[in-house]
């Protein structure tokens, strides 16, 4: 069972702008409100607007179950992974090995109010994509886990 | 001046939502007046200068949450008989 | 009888609320120590504009870890619950 056209062709023209916005949340998480949690439920509500509107079936052949979990498994291992490299280098857990150092992420900021700058913050953004991907595929798949259960039982 | 006329008007709305939620007999209204509840939170969030809880609250609240109501009631009976 | 006994707690709790929310102040808190440190050091530390995001994820970022870990277990134990419910769909991604 499926919802009707007007619902199916709203959430197409939909998803994309919501997943943009969710992107741009998760990618900006050290220089404006929002972060990897906030962003990652941002695209896990675009992606429950496809889920709500189409049939299973349909479902299954735009998103795959096995991606999403591994997706949600990645995002922890890398978040976890982040952390740990700084032992590695012989600092301390969860260092910010990469701030100011002029590499990747490296820049410094005056002190102040100021606009910012995206290349900043180190291993801030890495440990935000990490959560914004856990967050995307952990919140997407239960929702996708709950409309299974609608399929396989009987439809009023 | 206006922030004060502002906030009355979302406070009132989140009265009125509440009440419609109570209200309605029809589920996915329901359903659909709680979202409108969320989304009122996530505005007075944002006027009480907190827009990290206004964006999860938002996402979560007004999406994530009806979207599971939607699924529950699509699965089964969608007006709620009187017992 | 019910009715009213129950009208008579709400009416009392909220007037509970209320005398909690008239002595709150907002914007003032009592000790500041720590948020002085981190508005004062983050931008220099951990080169962030966002201290917010500085405290979440690296001041306190074991934190974080934690919070991460929550959410993975619960959702394998929605899919583990699911796979349960529904004969047919356990052998169909393994």
């Amino acid at each position: 069972m499926r919802m009707s056209k007007i619902v199916r062709f709203s959430a197409d023209m939909l998803f994309g702008a919501i997943l943009i916005f969710g992107f741009y949340i998760i990618m900006h998480g050290h220089l404006t409100p929002g972060g990897g949690f906030q962003g990652g439920a941002v695209v896990a509500t675009g992606a429950a607007l496809v889920i709500v509107a189409y049939s299973y079936e349909e479902v299954l052949g735009m998103i795959k179950k096995a991606g999403l979990m591994l997706q949600e498994s990645a995002g922890l291992v890398m978040f976890a992974g982040v952390a740990l490299i700084a032992i590695g280098l012989g600092t301390t857990f969860f260092f910010n090995f990469l701030a100011n150092s002029g590499s990747l992420f490296g820049m410094s900021v005056p002190y102040g109010p100021n606009s910012g700058e995206l290349n900043t913050a180190g291993v801030l953004p890495l440990m935000n994509i990490a959560v914004g991907i856990e967050v995307w595929g952990g919140l997407a798949i239960v929702i996708l886990y709950m409309l299974s259960g609608i399929s396989k039982a009987e439809e009023v | 001046m206006i922030e004060t006329i502002i906030h009355v008007l979302v406070i009132a709305g989140l009265v009125v939502s509440a009440i419609l939620v109570f209200y309605f007999r029809d589920l996915l209204a329901a359903a659909l007046a709680s979202g409108l509840f969320s989304f009122l939170i996530s505005l007075e969030f944002y006027i009480l200068q907190a827009p990290d809880v206004a964006v999860s609250q938002a996402g979560i609240g007004a999406g994530l949450t009806t979207a599971i109501f939607i699924l529950a009631i699509r699965s089964t009976k969608r007006y709620e008989e009187d017992v | 009888m019910r009715k009213s006994l129950s009208i008579i707690v709400i009416i009392l709790f909220g007037i509970f609320l209320s005398l909690i929310a008239i002595d709150l102040t907002f914007g003032v808190p009592d000790n500041t120590g720590m948020d002085d440190y981190f508005i004062q050091n983050g931008q220099e530390q951990i080169a962030t504009n966002n201290i917010v995001t500085t405290v979440v994820f690296d001041y306190r970022g074991f934190d974080t870890l934690g919070e991460s870990t929550v959410l993975f277990t619960a959702v394998i134990g929605v899919a583990l619950m699911y796979r349960k419910l529904i004969k047919g769909d356990a052998d169909e991604n393994e």
